[in-house]
């Protein structure tokens, strides 16, 4: 790779909590490439991040530029994000768990709120207790919930009361997201100003409407994290580049991104529009806080050690975050818990088939071997349809989504090539019973012999390698009972794939993956799926598990 | 002599009970505060003589507000009053029976700065002090605030604290152990007196396997004090740090205090305690955080160019490091800590 001797460059940045990671982008032969990647703690600091980039540069550039590329660094365009450095705390006061308090908490999780604490009236607490908790907490906002709409609840008024007792005058602000009917008396509790009525996220006992909440809550949480350059916050610039490479591609694009502490989601249909969530403490750090995360990781992955000592690695990555797994047993361990952390982001679903599905964060995207990421992305996501996987290996995404509108159009372009890893094609279905074939799948490729039927059986995960840059055209014919996701019309689906680092991925595994009972039978079915995905295969021959 | 500042965070309704400039001992209080009791309903509607559907118009107070014993909570407009027996928080008003809920202030209560030192800054939510000595900060702990003098009980930190090390001298002590202890070791810490333990390591299954049978003796009235356990290194059979440990050892004896919920263990009149640097450098002494070597110390020899490739396959920058127990090994640069001893030190 060579960088012309009068090359620009710019710098893209993104800090997370705990590594950052930067790539430089220079020209190359008349086109914009990514000429040099690092990643490292964050704590480490800016000179270190730049001496690592400045050693790649020298490596791979036009020896004329040797001992300038501190001064080009310097004068470089820079572009970045960062997480903010502390999660915004929240408490939530409702009604009742089941109903105002999990749709309020919720919410506030998923506008990247960590909720410290949940009171309610039916927690098992006395009012005393209660009360006491509530005025030890130190938190930047709290959230009142609780009635319908229609009615005038004495409960809700109580919740809010709670908290007016438990605040101190001029202390954060208080969000009212209850009974509409209330919000002009709850706003009467405090002082001028501190609360703000919101809409109810149950307005009735039908169901939830908490985009409102959510909405309020994300702007709340920039101003309380970081009111200076919100554009920079990478939960603000991460769905703005994925909104516009959704909008370039006319995909519906889903982005997961699990680091060290954090962990976002962000749904972008093809028109460009985005809703993303934000889970403070959903990154590998809060791995440890899922409930009983240790049997869970060694029930899913044969690698991971005895459940101990998985405890206590959950434990270690909380305690230590910028570390790395250094044996086999720590790495799997670690990956099968970014594959927990994944199914709990997308637990409520993606609303429908997705066109692309896109990993980030460094546990995924810095995977020692692509088919690792993309074990994490389909045992975590369960795409059910028919799928392009990749992963933001040069962590730009966010750093792009910084920048104005135009600019991220521009970049997005500029960068086709080194913007994203693809790892291939993923075709899921859903249904089937065990052991007979779920779908039949016939691989076509320009110039090449059709490759098929490849029969995919109940439980089973095939891979057809196809490498990247290629396309194939898929014929897929599912058994009866088995679904891709959409409307079936007929017998058969055809699709195109487009090929990477793994190939296409046929998982009949079902949604979610079905385990079987006995433990010695799991580990072998586990065990047959990463060997599956890891095998290196000589093209055109599929690898089965 | 070094000297910290240690936050003593105050709830809401706390009244300061010192000065800025005054100094403290560990159980002396430094503020005091009337908890929340259980609530009681005390009558509006009935007393006015009014429908309780219109007796919330003749509220004096807001909900939330704390008011005074004989303080006025509803007035009618004859001026005919109902007021609150006892301090208490109003908390909202029900409209259908006509009553106020209020829940009354308990009995005053000490808040404790469980350090020694010397007010530093007031504040409504805080009390700084100024604690002359030095601070350790763990990587986890549990358990409430302890103080005690400090017992070193192991010969090595990688050695295992084990129970017969806890005898009667340990009574009201700060145990520092080694690379772990037991569950069974910290309950008979706990059973024999001992005021904490301070920790390399320790497994989860024992940490919880103690809370488990601490929450038992909880439920059946089994009382004691307090009891604290700070993790200085992480999960697992982790040694201390030798440095760390022979900080510790040189203060055998003095007086502590350990804070299992913040992770921090407070040695007065203390020089300051080796600390750690997270990018480490050829030549420096290191300690490993990740397993293999979590909790060896070391040298770092040499720094690999690029990036290495480890056994798990994860590609990173690397050092040789040759260990202090013999073993040598290349270790991503990420999962060292560099120490350093403080000039003087």
């Amino acid at each position: 790779m060579t960088v012309a001797i009068d090359t620009e460059l710019a710098l893209l940045v993104d800090t997370g909590t705990a590594w950052t990671k930067a790539g430089v982008i220079g020209r190359v032969r008349g086109r914009w490439r990514l000429v040099a990647h690092a990643a490292q703690p964050t704590a480490w600091g800016e000179e270190e991040l730049m001496r690592r980039l400045v050693e790649q540069l020298a490596a791979s550039s036009d020896p004329r530029l040797t001992g300038r590329f501190n001064e080009l660094l310097a004068r470089a365009t820079r572009v970045e994000c960062r997480t903010p450095p502390r999660a915004a705390r929240l408490a939530v006061v409702a009604v009742s768990r089941e109903l105002s308090g999990s749709a309020a908490r919720r919410a506030a999780e998923a506008a990247g709120w960590h909720v410290t604490e949940m009171v309610t009236f039916d927690d098992g607490r006395t009012l005393a207790e209660r009360v006491a908790l509530l005025q030890s907490l130190e938190v930047d906002a709290w959230l009142v919930a609780g009635g319908f709409d229609d009615a005038r609840s004495a409960r809700a008024l109580e919740a809010a009361a709670l908290v007016a007792a438990a605040r101190r005058p001029g202390g954060p602000p208080v969000v009212w997201a209850g009974s509409s009917e209330l919000a002009q008396e709850v706003r009467g509790l405090f002082e001028k100003g501190a609360a703000t009525a919101v809409a109810n996220p149950r307005p009735d006992a039908r169901g939830e409407e908490p985009a409102g909440l959510r909405t309020h809550l994300q702007a709340l949480l920039r101003q309380t994290v970081g009111p200076e350059d919100e554009e920079r916050l990478t939960p603000v610039a991460l769905p703005r580049a994925i909104g516009a490479l959704a909008a370039a591609t006319g995909f519906r694009v889903l982005a997961v991104d699990v680091g060290a502490t954090t962990a976002m989601r962000v749904l972008a249909e093809p028109d460009g529009t985005t809703e993303s969530r934000v889970h403070a403490r959903g990154g590998l750090a809060g791995a440890t806080l899922l409930p009983g995360a240790p049997g869970r990781v060694v029930r899913i992955d044969v690698d991971a050690g005895d459940e101990a000592a998985v405890a206590d690695l959950l434990h270690n990555l909380h305690a230590r975050p910028a570390s790395l797994p250094q044996t086999v047993e720590e790495l799997a361990a670690t990956h099968a818990a970014a594959r927990l952390l994944l199914g709990s982001l997308v637990e409520d679903g993606t609303g429908g088939s997705l066109d692309l599905l896109i990993g980030a964060g460094r546990v995924i995207a810095a995977a020692p071997h692509p088919a690792q990421a993309m074990r994490m992305l389909l045992d975590g996501v369960r795409p059910v349809g028919v799928t392009q996987i990749a992963v933001d290996g040069g962590a730009l995404l966010g750093p792009l989504g910084s920048l104005t509108d135009a600019e991220i159009s521009e970049g997005l372009a500029l960068l086709a090539d080194d913007l994203l890893i693809p790892l291939g094609t993923a075709v899921v279905c859903r249904g089937g019973e065990a052991g007979r074939v779920a779908m039949r799948v016939t691989v076509h490729r320009a110039g090449w012999p059709a490759h098929g039927p490849v029969e995919v059986r109940t439980g089973q995960v095939q891979v057809v390698p196809l490498p990247r840059g290629q396309e194939a055209e898929l014929t897929i014919e599912p058994a009866n009972g088995v679904t891709l996701g959409g409307v079936r019309r007929s017998p058969r689906i055809t699709a195109t794939a487009t090929g990477g680092t793994v190939g296409v991925v046929l998982d009949a595994r079902g949604v979610p993956i079905g385990l079987p009972r006995r433990a010695d039978d799991r580990r072998a079915v586990v065990a047959g799926w990463r060997d599956a995905l890891m095998r290196e295969a000589p093209p055109g021959a599929e690898r089965v598990a | 002599m070094s000297s910290v500042i240690h936050t003593v965070r105050l709830p809401v309704g706390s009244m300061p009970a010192v000065k800025v400039g005054a100094r403290v001992q560990p159980e002396d209080v430094l503020a005091t505060r009337r908890p929340p009791t259980d609530g009681v309903t005390l009558q509006v509607a009935a007393p006015l003589r009014l429908p309780a559907s219109e007796a919330s118009e003749c509220l004096m107070v807001r909900a939330g507000a704390t008011l005074k014993r004989g303080e006025v909570i509803a007035r009618d407009a004859a001026g005919h009053e109902v007021i609150v027996p006892e301090a208490c928080l109003f908390l909202g008003y029900d409209p259908d029976h006509g009553t106020a809920l209020l829940s009354p202030l308990g009995e005053e209560e000490p808040i404790l700065g469980h350090v020694r030192g010397k007010v530093a800054r007031l504040a409504p939510s805080a009390i700084d002090v100024r604690v002359a000595g030095a601070v350790l900060v763990g990587v986890a702990g549990s358990g409430a605030a302890v103080h005690g003098r400090l017992r070193v009980s192991v010969d090595d930190a990688t050695d295992e604290l084990r129970a017969g090390a806890i005898d009667s001298d340990a009574t009201g002590r700060i145990v520092v152990g080694g690379s772990r202890a037991s569950a069974e070791t910290l309950t008979r810490a706990r059973a024999m007196g001992v005021a904490g333990v301070v920790l390399g390591g320790v497994l989860d299954k024992d940490l919880r396997d103690f809370e488990a049978t601490q929450k038992r003796r909880r439920e059946v009235g089994g009382g004691g004090g307090d009891f604290s356990i700070v993790l200085l290194e992480g999960y697992g059979k982790i040694g201390m740090d030798p440095g760390v440990f022979g900080w510790l050892r040189g203060h055998d004896g003095k007086m502590v205090s350990l804070f299992g919920d913040t992770a921090r263990l407070y040695v007065y009149d203390a020089d300051e305690p080796p600390t750690r640097r997270l990018l480490a450098t050829p030549g420096d002494r290191v300690v490993g955080t990740r397993r293999p070597y979590a909790g060896a110390g070391g040298r770092l020899v040499r720094i690999l160019a690029g990036q290495h490739v480890v056994s798990s396959g994860v590609s990173a920058r690397a050092g040789l490091v040759r260990f202090e127990d013999g073993r040598t090994g290349i270790v991503p640069l990420a999962n060292l800590e560099a120490t350093e001893v403080p000039a003087g030190g």
